[in-house]
């Protein structure tokens, strides 16, 4: 794991969140497994991973919304633990949380500002200090002000995403938690919201928690987290986890004729080729070990080898391709690992081997019944 | 202002050791400031149930415009309020039949009293003296059947009551007059189409006045009241009908709106999942909600109250132990609606309860069918649901003037705070995900 540095450097004055061998259980299905990680003050965290990776699961023990008896570890949001019910509220005073969707968590018959009352409220704010801390946010969030006393449901749906990250900053939080912001958003008005966010980090200096399994998200984070099966693979600033790639993550993009399994294999095997992903019909991206020294000889062994290539372009690799990769070799690894323990699946398995097993079986079946058979 | 505003905030955010702290200061405070604090989310709570059910125009129809509509309606249909419409009747006298004393043994055939009795029956303005076809009529305008000239003068008088031309029939006993020359107590005789159960007590009503009139032409003692007759009956000048309606649609206006209005609260409100990822606890959040509603309820009532007794109800007992027995019923819907709010996960789950729950209530209620007469064991449930304990409170205040507080009253107090109970530990429960 890289993060193991990025946890020990972190100034503990400034750590808001420190999570310690998490690990979140219902039942018998351990849900996250051993998370660790420190948040600085000031930051904008992404935390990544495919559906079921946990990291829903993790943001909700630090929003005490999970009871204690389902998590184990050593936890503390803003300096407090939500492992004793009688901190939850200061942890809820020191947080922002801004769900997923707006439909589920805005008021829409009520205008923005009915909303703001209503949120800040809660938090014993008053109504004209809550009303102008809301006239800011929503200058800086371009909410127009003639629909500022207007029904939300007639706002626009960018609108509605602004208003609800502006009552998650209400009450002028630490921590403000997105869960998937970007999510049911056009491309142009993820930029805006992303943009917003970055917006928002930088004049409030507010830290942020941005849940989403959108890897574009990861533009506006100082450290991003990419979790799979309850584990945390990766947390690091997205441009230094790309550089701990081979050769820098730079990476060969190839347009290849004809792009077959076999061509894929050839182009895979060859010695220095460290990772290969099909990206399209006909491109294949490739990451190599010293990539300047490897790319022209595997350039001639793909055309020894008949492969015709339309075109090659060097790029370095995005923070969705590192995503991508390691995702893809933690799938190998644990196939890997099923196969030493012998629990390979049968589908898996040889038609052969299968054919084989399953005749003995029925032979062995059949000798059961001839046995009964003589017994009666 | 908005830079400076944002430089102070961000100043305050950054670099402090001691900030969540800081932040924290909400939260922290001795027991008086917590409640304080506690005190006014949940006056802001209220605050924003009012806005939303402002927000719902249909919500303040069903609370606030319905209920004094459907008794202005009430009053309406019921067509004799103040101003009793006249009962079509026929006398049938057996007066001048020959009596025997059975004291005595002596014979007599008085029926000087008869034509008396019928001239006050012609004089009453609550017997109708028009006949569509008018039959063999003697004395007046009023149809008069001899049964000592004609012995099927019953008979015939029946079939006028069959045919609905007429809705009594009045009989003149055999002793009448006799009985009235001794000065003793006589007795008329009356017979109600029974069939329209609400006209019976407007017929008798205008029997009694006939007598009324009998007794004061004719200088009697006034010996003809009937016994138990005017007791916890509507007074004349009153619609018994609008009367009758009414008391059994206060009750089902006051519980039934009440549940109409709660059911979905709770239900719909899809924000209180992110409400909870705020300082604000469950209880406030429902408490707010029984403020509001209760509020609504009393609101509710009193416009019950006031277009019911404006319309002519007649309240023997005191208007407050109406208001108060009202209150309860509405209270008991309140807790219902709220305990099925909290309890579905869909509006249609809930809408379902509502109905299964509704549904039960009012056809175990007395209100159809007389509890009395249901199965032994559908009698205990049906005493333990809220309505059936209604009718008694209300007849108790409306006709017998008793107070509200009572058996009823204790038991529908009990459901309520039983069903709020537990609507607050499943809202407790309740699963929430932002």
């Amino acid at each position: 794991m890289r993060h193991d540095k990025i946890m020990t450097s972190a100034n503990s004055d400034d750590v808001v969140v420190d999570v310690k061998y998490l690990n979140v259980i219902f039942g018998t299905k351990r849900v996250v497994r051993d998370v660790s990680f420190s948040v600085n003050r000031g930051e904008i965290i992404g935390i990544f991973g495919i559906s079921g990776a946990g990291k829903t699961t993790t943001i909700r023990v630090l929003t005490c919304q999970i009871k204690k008896k389902y998590w184990i570890g050593n936890v503390k949001v803003t300096g407090i633990s939500p492992a004793k019910k009688r901190n939850h509220a200061k942890i809820l005073s020191n947080i922002g949380y801004v769900p997923q969707l707006e439909t589920l968590n805005l008021y829409y018959d009520l205008k923005p500002m009915t909303n703001v009352e209503t949120f800040a409220s809660t938090y014993g704010l008053d109504t004209n200090d809550a009303k102008k801390i809301a006239e800011n946010l929503f200058s800086i969030l371009d909410i127009p002000e003639d629909t500022w006393n207007k029904k939300l449901k007639n706002m626009s749906g960018g609108e509605k995403k602004r208003v609800s990250m502006a009552l998650g900053l209400i009450h002028q939080p630490e921590i403000l938690f997105l869960d998937e912001p970007t999510t049911g958003v056009d491309a142009y008005k993820r930029y805006s919201i992303l943009t917003y966010l970055k917006k928002l980090n930088r004049e409030l200096g507010t830290t942020m928690f941005i849940i989403s399994h959108d890897m574009e998200c990861s533009l506006v984070c100082d450290r991003a987290a990419i979790m799979r099966n309850g584990k945390l693979l990766e947390f690091g600033n997205p441009k230094d986890l790309v550089a701990s790639l081979p050769s820098n993550g730079i990476m060969a993009m190839f347009s290849i004729e004809d792009l077959n399994e076999n061509k894929i294999e050839i182009v895979r095997k060859y010695p220095a080729v460290k990772t290969l992903i099909r990206t399209g019909n006909e491109a294949i991206e490739v990451l190599l070990d010293d990539f300047e020294t490897n790319i022209s000889k595997l350039v001639r062994h793909m055309i020894k080898k008949g492969i015709k290539i339309n075109s090659m372009t060097r790029a370095t690799a995005t923070f969705r391709r590192f995503f991508q990769i390691r995702i893809q070799e933690e799938d190998e690894k644990e196939r890997r690992e099923k196969e030493e323990k012998g629990q390979v699946d049968k589908k898996e398995k040889a038609p052969e081997e299968i054919k084989k097993q399953d005749g003995e079986k029925r032979k062995n079946k059949a000798k059961k019944g001839k046995k009964r058979g003589e017994t009666k | 202002m908005l830079y400076i505003d944002l430089k102070k905030w961000r100043s305050e955010l950054t670099g402090k050791k001691t900030q969540a702290k800081e932040k924290s200061r909400h939260e922290t405070g001795g027991f008086i400031e917590k409640r304080k604090r506690s005190f006014l989310r949940i006056l802001r709570m209220i605050k924003k149930e009012f806005k939303l059910l402002w927000t719902d125009k249909f919500n303040i129809f069903l609370a606030l415009i319905l209920p004094p509509f459907i008794i202005l309606l009430m009053a309406w249909t019921a067509t004799t309020h103040g101003e009793p419409s006249a009962v079509e009747c026929v006398v049938v006298s057996y007066d001048s039949n020959t009596f025997i004393n059975p004291n005595n043994y002596t014979e007599s055939k008085m029926d000087n009293y008869s034509t008396p009795y019928i001239q006050a029956v012609n004089k009453s303005e609550l017997l109708d003296p028009i006949l569509p076809s008018p039959p063999p009529n003697k004395t007046g305008y009023i149809p008069f059947f001899n049964a000592s000239e004609d012995i099927y003068a019953m008979e015939k008088a029946r079939t006028y009551l069959l045919d609905e031309i007429i809705t009594i029939i009045i009989v003149i006993p055999i002793d009448f007059s006799e009985m009235l020359a001794l000065g003793l107590p006589a007795m008329i005789s009356a017979i109600p189409d029974s069939s329209k159960i609400l006209n019976i007590q407007s017929n008798l009503n205008a029997v009694q006045d006939s007598i009324k009139i009998f007794v004061a032409d004719n200088n009697l003692t006034p010996q003809f009241i009937l016994e138990g007759f005017e007791e916890f009956s509507i007074p004349e000048d009153l619609s018994l009908e609008f009367n009758f309606i009414v008391s059994l649609i206060l009750p089902l206006l006051s519980f039934g709106l009440a549940l109409v209005l709660t059911i979905l609260v709770v239900v719909k409100e899809k924000p209180i999942a992110r409400l909870l990822l705020t300082p604000v606890k469950r209880h406030e959040i429902l408490i707010s909600k029984y403020i509001t509603y209760i509020i609504v309820l009393i609101v509710q009532s009193l416009l019950l109250i006031i277009s019911s007794i404006l319309n002519g109800l007649y309240i023997v007992g005191s208007v407050f132990d109406l208001f108060i027995a009202l209150f309860m019923l509405g209270f008991v819907g309140i807790a219902l609606g709220l305990l099925i709010s909290s309890q579905s996960k869909t509006k249609t789950e809930a809408n379902q309860y509502f109905f299964m729950s509704f549904i039960v209530i009012i056809i175990l209620s007395g209100m159809f069918i007389p509890i009395g007469s249901m199965p032994f064991y559908l009698q205990i449930v049906a005493w333990l649901l809220p309505l059936s304990h209604a009718g008694p409170m209300l007849d108790g205040i409306l006709s017998k003037g008793k107070s509200v507080i009572g058996f009823d009253f204790y038991w529908l107090l009990g459901i309520g705070l039983v069903l709020l109970a537990l609507s607050f530990i499943i809202f407790k429960r309740k699963q929430y995900e932002a």
